[in-house]
């Protein structure tokens, strides 16, 4: 990165808060500062809540996903449309009826207080492990591979978010959003743009993609019902729809976001754009990480994308050791380039035949060179792939592009932070700090109770950043994090609407015997994390009508907050 | 999307037609995976 570059994300990701400090200057009522104001209309909440799921593990990992195995990951989307479209018709109109500041208060005044602690209790466990994962990911990336101070880097990051998050609430994370979202936009497609010019010296759009599906890298669709395969159709479309239902109608991170508006007409408007443009989008994504895999079929990738990991390996001696499986990896790029160049016009099937097997010796070198990689103790923490497109940035985009390209992943982790914080510190506030400690307390002291409990998630995310060691892969993390988790808090919320005979109590054990399953099954079966979702939510709405019946049989609703 | 009249009828229209998008969308994928496997 030159001064342009450094100029130019420095301006980005500094302008962008700067204006939402501007616009949303002065004392903001409690209603306010949680839900934003009138002012905000679908579009802004259309992107925001878009904005809130596209993190920096979106853009970092899933460009390296497809390079590594193809453009399957998309199904996982497939569920969205459909769970938008129950959470426009049933979750919003309850939520702004009932003039709800955070999701789980529908629960204390359909159930008893204790149901609410506990749905919004498990929306703060794995939001404030997240909200550290989200900042931890790309700064360990970005401090690699830039040189940076990785707890510079995490305390820059967390730092300004936390800032302007307490400053303005709501209002201010969905403006800033908005603008941030269309940076990342705009810097996805110049990539894209960029990857596609770079190739056509070799090869064509169409030819291109013709090479990719040939190497297995474009099958978007798969209907196979093998539950152990994680990306199909029919996971993606079941597992996917409980996952995004919880995620969109019962994590305050993204209610937060479309009741920011003040009509349920702006909220549906602002979800049902994301119904129809999510899975373009990552369509577009997937197919950039394709493309990139395409580009550097052409032009020599390194041998281990995690450079500043194979340093360190050269370090500690390995350098011999690495240096022959370079060579190794040399020739069969060598040998994979001349088949490609001769097969691009007319690709018969021995050349595909060719080409695959030449791309599984490559594959091969690189689980070797990973192997020498961890017995040098050279400690590749991150998987390899998420390091391919960020060094595609790196050393193939123009200056002042790689710039905005980094403000992309910074942007990103900055938005997701700061609508994670912003319902964190609320939920707390509300959910727990109001009924139990002040229950009588003004607007204004509940504004500043959680402009401190917002600062307070700050710097736990920090702290996790900090201290995180990272998991095998980012893109997944989160996702199976959630899993875990959503499967108990959809539940609670579909017995609310759904169940009207089942009290408190009894739907309070049940989410205490579904989590518990879902947990036993987590750490003693290999299935797909997807269906944790669907097993939890199916756990909460099976139990608790037989407790209902059984052990609370004849008890009455406990008295709502 | 006819929704501004916001009538049940309307939005169940919005509905279908954000649903029935996601339907093609799919499809075109479906194809996409046919044409370049």
């Amino acid at each position: 990165m030159n001064r342009l570059d450094y100029f130019v994300l420095l301006a980005t990701i500094l302008a962008i808060p700067l204006y939402g400090l501007w616009r949303t200057r002065g004392g903001a009522s409690l209603g306010q500062y949680l839900k934003g104001d009138a002012s905000i209309r679908w579009g802004t909440i259309g992107l925001s809540v878009l904005a809130t799921q596209a993190g920096p593990i979106t853009f970092l990992s899933m460009p390296g996903q497809a390079y590594e195995s193809g453009i399957g990951f998309i199904q996982n989307y497939f569920g969205q449309p459909l769970a938008l479209v129950i959470v426009c018709a049933v979750f919003v109109p309850i939520y702004q009826r009932l003039k709800v500041f955070t999701a789980y208060q529908y629960l204390g005044q359909r159930f008893d207080r204790k149901t609410q602690m506990l749905g919004a209790f498990l929306f703060l466990v794995q939001r404030g492990i997240a909200a550290g994962i989200t900042i931890y990911a790309p700064a360990i990336i970005l401090s690699a591979l830039l040189g940076w101070r990785l707890d510079l880097t995490i305390w820059l990051a967390g730092g300004l978010v936390i800032i302007y998050t307490v400053a303005g609430g709501t209002k201010i994370v969905s403006l800033t959003q908005r603008y941030q979202m269309m940076v990342i936009l705009i810097g996805m497609a110049i990539a894209f743009a960029v990857v596609v010019y770079r190739l056509s010296g070799e090869i064509s759009f169409g030819h291109a993609l013709e090479v990719a599906g040939k190497m297995g890298k474009l099958q978007a669709v798969d209907f196979s019902i093998d539950p152990h395969k994680r990306y199909t159709f029919w996971s993606g479309i079941i597992g996917g729809f409980f996952l995004a239902l919880s995620y969109f109608g019962a994590d305050q991170s993204q209610v937060q976001r479309y009741l920011a508006g003040d009509s349920i007409k702006a909220s549906r408007f602002g979800l049902l754009f994301n119904a129809i443009v999510k899975v373009p989008m990552q369509f577009f994504i997937l197919l950039l990480g394709a493309m990139v895999f395409m580009f550097y079929q052409f032009e020599k990738p390194p041998v281990y994308f995690n450079r500043p990991a194979y340093e360190r390996a050269v370090e500690h001696g390995a350098g011999p050791e690495l240096a022959a499986l370079e060579t190794e990896s040399d020739h069969v790029f060598e040998e994979k380039r001349a088949v490609i160049r001769a097969a691009s016009a007319q690709l018969s099937q021995p050349a595909v035949d060719q080409m695959l097997q030449l791309d599984a010796r490559a594959h091969e070198i690189r689980d070797r060179t990973k192997k020498v990689l961890d017995h040098a103790g050279a400690d590749p923490k991150s998987k390899e792939s998420d390091y391919v497109f960020i060094t595609f940035v790196l050393q193939q985009m123009p200056h002042g592009f790689v710039g905005l390209l980094v403000a992309v992943i910074l942007c990103a982790t900055m938005s997701v932070t700061a609508a994670t914080l912003n319902a964190l510190g609320s939920t707390t506030a509300i959910d727990f700090y109001r009924p139990l400690l002040r229950p009588q307390a003004s607007d204004h002291h509940y504004v500043i109770a959680t402009q401190v409990l917002t600062t307070v998630w700050g710097l736990v995310a920090i702290a996790v950043a900090s201290f995180a060691n990272l998991v095998e892969n980012l893109i997944e993390a989160g996702n199976i994090l959630g899993s875990v988790f959503y499967g108990s808090i959809l539940g609670l919320f579909l017995v609310a609407f759904f169940v009207r005979a089942v009290r408190g109590s009894a739907v309070f054990v049940a989410a205490l015997l579904a989590q518990a399953l879902v947990f036993l099954l987590f750490f003693t079966t290999s299935i797909g994390y997807l269906w944790y979702n669907l097993i939890g939510c199916a756990a909460v709405l099976l139990f608790a009508p037989i407790l209902q019946q059984t052990i609370f049989r004849g008890t009455q609703a406990d008295v709502g907050v | 999307m006819n929704a501004t009249t916001d009538t049940p009828q309307s939005w169940r229209k919005a509905y279908a037609m954000a649903l029935g998008l996601f339907a093609l969308e799919v499809l075109l994928l479906y194809l996409f995976t046919i044409r370049f496997s």
